[in-house]
Order: structure tokens, then C-alpha cells, then sequence
């Protein structure tokens, strides 16, 4: 997914709007209007814009001021990244120039985020440049920015001055005990400050900084790595904290740690969360909290729409060259998106009339299942089984279907190089739908079609270019008519 | 007396504004002291503060020549597991 940036989050709306979906359609009915205004039409917030709209991040902020467990200075910020990713380094200018192009190229992109390379706030001057630029260059274009807090309490003042649209900031914590199993050390008033102690003026400026944010009306979300072990049982009180104090959305996020990133955790062979770990947090958090569950982790620097990364289209070199005449690409912009919001509002309308005819049907009474799908937007099965490069994982259930997380796929066959250890990557693309009885693609090669069987997971091509949550609540129908799902034990889903 | 960066830094930029005789400096293929500026931070600071908040160990050294954050020191990864990790790697 390279590039998930742009537009990250599906749409569960519709099918999701039965009573007991976690997600987006709850997530949104108990925001206050002013704040649903702002999100609905967020590719990272509304699960629907996300397949419709994108957003991008330029890397203009290189310096650090802590140090995390799960990241290696050597590449991006892990927060908001994945691991062991290097983004090219741009200037202010450069990132002004980049950004323009891309919305210009690329209508759907809507929002622009710095999340790395290292911390913007430890970087006020090219972070805060870049802000002041676009917001009076390119006003059609929301600004967005993470943080780990050090530096938010600092920074408020003129983050309420730009164009920002909301601030994301990772707090792992609210006990500096756990802290410190989590922040070796941070910078702070010229010392490098250890232990419990660095932990805990962290954790005070994060919540001071939400704090100050939320008074001043800027939307927060917060992100959490969930590393099981060390904050695995203590999130749900970071939940409940954030919210309390005014946050709009909780993102649980896996820790992701291998040796070979060179980070604490991947060296000391800390094991990150399984997926049924992480889905069990998210259900539980989501009782008291508005949870995300659409947010990939994308890289400091990916350009396009779900599932593609169109980054090489826009390197320096490339936008040098190019003569963006941003007036009228606004023109051009508002029309598109225009009729992008008409498309949008009419697929939800017409999905909440098929929510309620559902809901009207003959209730079953048969045990959920989880189902992967393959798609590159539009809310659609588009997407050969192949050449996902990542799955959206749904769980079908007699209340309906809701969106649970993106799962990343290794590709076995990119079509260039990998065809020949082809065999192992399937092997890894099958192990990450751990837990799904059923792939829904435009289309299943023989050998991943004979590979899915043995896996117990059913490959499914028959609802190319059908809108998922109808495909999926269908072939959740027939399995459940077929009689597949009362005797199917608990161990599928144990297994994952 | 002065401290000096050396190659296996990162280039993220954290060391040069924190530097109170503006002693530090971009350049290729990493950043450089200049060694008639640096202070040692002396006067200004206790501690050396580009050595503060550099996250790489063994990055800059101090007049000595020895590493001011030692391996181990900032990650909190023991040098012998982190060489285990690594021939484990290598042997792949
Ligand atoms: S805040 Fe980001 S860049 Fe800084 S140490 Fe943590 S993960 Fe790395
Ligand atoms: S030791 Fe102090 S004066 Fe010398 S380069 Fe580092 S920060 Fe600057
Ligand atoms: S802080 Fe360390 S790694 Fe970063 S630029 Fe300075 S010397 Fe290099």
C-alpha cells in the first residue's frame, strides 16, 4: 500500500449502518454536527471518503525530540509510518511545490499531512513555513499534522493560526511506569532526560497539549501502538482519558517489529499483536470510544488513492518541470469534487435504503464471519487476487457488515520481477488473511485458488464490480444457507 | 577542544539548532562541526547538547575521540544483542 495516504478509509457507511457496527456510522452519529461536518468527507475518518478522496504527506521534518522503542532513527517517524521506510527529505519549497502538483494531477487529494520523517513540532520552522505557505497558496487544501506532544503545548498558538484541519498526537500512555518501558529518553530544556522521568513530562505535555488543542476547537485524534506485553491492558484507560478530555477519534495501531529494522523491540524480539489481539482491543475500546479502524500506516511520503502509490510520478526532479497553474486547478478541482460529493451522498443514501430493507428481512441467528476483499476504491471488488496489495477485512453478521482493518497482502506476483519465489509471498499473502473464511476478488488465479481451499478460505470471483458490503452480506447469505456457518468451530478464528 | 560528527550520522537536522555557537553545520555526505566555533557548550550548558538529543550512538565524539553516547547508551539494545541480531541477519 504504498500509499495509503491517499485515501484510507473505506466505506463501511452503508452496510455498516446496522445497529451494532463499531464503526464509522456510530462513530459519526455521536460526534456533534460541527465536527461531523469536518469528517465526513475526510479520507482518513469517513470510511466511505476514503475511497473517494486521498490525502498525501511530505516529509519536511527530519529531527526527533524522544526516542521510541518501535522506531530507528535511521528511517521515518514509526508513528505514523512504517517501519524501516526512508521518504526523500524535502525543503519547505519543495514540499509547497510537490504538494501543489499532486492536487493539481490528482484532484481526490484533499488533505496534506507532515508526519515525519522525524517529529514536526521538533521542527517548527520548516513544519510551520510549509503550513503558512499552502494555507495561502493552495486554501483548498486541508492541512494536517502528528505528533508525538513534546513540543504541542508550544506550538498551539500558531498551529490555530494555519489552515489545520486536525492534529493526530501518539500517546502510548498515561503512566509514565509504562513510559519508560516504551520512551528510553527524551530532549528536554537542554538535557537528555531517562526513564520515568523523561516518560512522565512526556505524558504531561501530550495531555496538556490535547488539553490546550481541544480549547482552542483544532480536532484531535489520538494513535496508539498497541505492543502487547507493555501497553496492551492499559489502553482502554488511554481511551477513556482522551475521550474524556475532548478527543474525537482513538486509533489502536499493531506494533510492527523485526530484528531487522534495528529498532529496541525488533531487536529484543518483542512480538507485536496478532490480529484477532488487535481486533479484540478495538471492540473494546470502541465501547467507550469513537475507534478507528480504517487507518493504514502509511509512509512519510506516499502520494495516491488506496492501495497505489503514485509517488514516482512526483519526485523533484519531475516537478521541477511542471507548470501548475494552481487557480485553475482549483476551478477544476471544486467541479470534480462536487461531483464526487454527489456520488458519495447518493451511494449512502441508497445503502442506508438497503440497510433498512435488511434489517426488515428475516433476522438470522448465525455466528459472524470475516472476509477479506480486494479493492483499489470506490467501495467496489475491483482488484485481482494478485495484485492486491492489500486485503479490506469485513465482518459479516446477521446485523450486517462492517469494516474491521486493512490487512497488507505481499504480492506474489507484481507482473515485474518476484514470479519466481512466487510461491512463498502467496504463502505470506494467505497467512496474513488468518481468520477469514472467504476472499472476495475480481478474480482468483488456480494455484492461489487451490492454496485459499486448503487454507479454509474460500476464494470468491463471482462479485467482481459489485459494491462490497452487498457482496459480502451475499456471500455471507449463502454460506449461512448452505448451513456452513453453526457447524464451523470457534478454532477458525482462534487459529489467526 | 571540540566535538566532532561523524559518518555514521543520520543528517536529522536535531544537533544544529540546539547548538548555542552555531557551531554545526550541513553538509555532504553528513554534518560537520565546526571545530573553531564549538565551545563544548562550555559556559552555556553542562552537557554537550548536540550529544543530547543526537539519537544515534557513537555519532559524535568528544575531543578525546571517544563516542559520547556509547552503543547501548540511547537505545538501550545491549551491543551483544544487537551483533547477535545482526549475524543472525548476515547469516540469511
Ligand atoms: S516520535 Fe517518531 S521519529 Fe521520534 S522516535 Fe518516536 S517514532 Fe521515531
Ligand atoms: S558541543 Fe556544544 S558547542 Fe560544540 S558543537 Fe555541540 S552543541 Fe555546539
Ligand atoms: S543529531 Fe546526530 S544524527 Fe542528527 S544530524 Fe546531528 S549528528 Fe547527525
Amino acid at each position: 500500500m504504498q500509499l495509503p495516504v491517499i485515501n484510507d478509509a473505506p466505506a463501511s457507511k452503508g452496510g455498516c449502518s446496522a445497529s451494532s457496527c463499531g464503526t464509522t456510522e456510530n462513530q459519526m452519529d455521536s460526534l456533534p454536527d460541527s465536527i461531523r461536518e469536518k469528517v465526513q468527507n475526510h479520507p482518513c475518518y469517513s470510511e466511505d471518503a476514503h475511497h473517494y478522496f486521498a490525502r498525501m504527506h511530505v516529509a519536511v521534518a527530519p529531527a526527533c525530540n524522544i526516542q521510541c522503542h518501535y522506531c530507528n532513527r535511521k528511517y521515518d517517524c514509526a508513528n505514523e509510518s512504517r517501519p524501516g521506510v526512508v521518504s526523500e527529505l524535502l525543503t519547505p519549497d519543495q514540499a509547497v511545490k510537490k504538494t501543489m502538483a499532486v492536487a493539481a494531477n490528482i484532484p481526490q487529494m484533499t488533505v496534506l499531512g507532515i508526519a515525519g520523517p522525524g517529529d514536526p513540532l521538533a521542527n517548527p520552522e520548516r513544519t510551520f513555513e510549509t503550513f503558512r505557505r499552502l494555507s495561502e497558496e493552495a486554501p483548498d487544501i486541508k492541512l494536517c499534522v502528528s505528533t508525538n506532544g513534546l513540543a504541542l503545548p508550544d506550538a498551539v498558538e500558531e498551529l490555530s493560526k494555519h489552515n489545520i484541519d486536525h492534529v493526530t498526537i501518539t500517546i502510548n500512555c498515561v503512566d509514565p511506569e509504562i513510559g519508560a518501558k516504551i520512551y528510553p529518553w527524551i530532549y528536554w530544556k537542554n538535557k537528555r532526560i531517562k526513564g520515568i522521568k523523561g516518560a512522565k513530562i512526556l505524558i504531561e505535555q501530550q495531555q496538556k497539549g490535547l488539553e490546550m488543542l481541544i480549547a482552542k476547537g483544532i480536532l484531535v485524534k489520538v494513535n496508539s501502538v498497541m505492543i502487547p506485553g507493555v501497553n496492551d491492558q492499559h489502553l482502554a484507560e488511554v481511551s477513556k482519558v482522551v475521550k474524556s478530555k475532548g478527543a474525537f477519534l482513538h486509533n489502536v495501531m499493531p506494533l510492527i517489529a523485526e530484528a531487522e529494522h534495528g529498532t529496541f523491540y525488533g531487536v529484543m524480539g518483542q512480538r507485536g499483536p496478532t490480529h484477532d489481539e488487535l481486533q479484540d482491543l478495538q471492540d473494546a475500546c470502541s465501547g467507550d470510544m469513537n475507534m478507528m479502524r480504517h487507518c493504514r500506516q502509511c509512509r512519510a511520503d506516499a502520494v495516491g488513492m488506496l492501495g497505489e502509490d503514485r509517488g514516482d510520478e512526483f519526485t523533484l526532479d519531475k516537478i521541477e518541470d511542471m507548470e501548475i497553474d494552481y487557480q485553475a486547478a482549483m476551478e477544476k478541482r471544486k467541479v470534480i469534487h462536487q461531483a464526487i460529493q454527489a456520488e458519495m451522498d447518493s451511494k449512502r443514501l441508497e445503502k442506508a435504503t438497503k440497510v433498512a430493507q435488511h434489517k426488515a428481512e428475516l433476522k438470522l441467528t448465525t455466528r459472524p464471519v470475516l472476509m477479506a476483499v480486494a479493492t483499489s476504491g470506490q467501495g467496489i471488488i475491483n482488484v485481482h487476487f494478485g495484485h492486491a496489495k492489500e486485503f479490506l477485512i469485513y465482518e459479516a453478521s446477521p446485523d450486517g457488515v462492517r469494516f474491521i482493518s486493512h490487512r497488507k497482502a505481499d504480492q506474489y506476483c507484481g507482473g515485474d520481477t518476484t514470479c519466481g519465489d512466487g510461491e512463498s509471498t502467496l504463502q505470506v499473502t494467505i497467512r496474513a488473511l488468518a481468520g477469514c473464511e472467504a476472499v472476495l476478488c475480481s478474480k482468483v488465479g488456480y494455484e492461489p485458488w487451490e492454496m485459499l481451499e486448503a487454507a479454509g478460505i474460500a476464494p470468491n470471483g463471482e462479485h467482481a464490480m459489485e459494491p462490497i458490503e452487498e457482496a459480502v452480506m451475499a456471500v455471507y447469505k449463502e454460506m449461512a444457507a448452505a448451513g456452513k456457518l453453526d457447524n464451523i468451530p470457534e478454532a477458525v478464528r482462534a487459529s489467526a | 577542544m571540540a566535538v566532532k560528527i561523524i559518518e555514521s550520522c543520520v543528517n536529522c537536522f536535531a544537533c544544529e539548532p540546539v547548538c548555542p555557537s552555531k557551531a554545526i553545520y550541513e553538509a555532504k555526505p553528513h554534518f560537520l562541526v565546526d571545530a573553531k566555533k564549538c565551545t563544548e557548550c562550555e559556559g552555556d550548558f553542562p552537557d554537550y547538547q548536540c550529544a543530547s538529543i543526537c539519537p544515534i550512538e557513537g555519532a559524535i565524539l568528544d575531543s578525546l575521540g571517544l563516542a559520547i553516547n556509547p552503543p547501548g547508551s540511547l537505545t538501550g539494545i545491549p551491543p551483544e544483542k544487537m551483533a547477535e541480531a545482526m549475524a543472525e541477519l548476515q547469516s540469511h
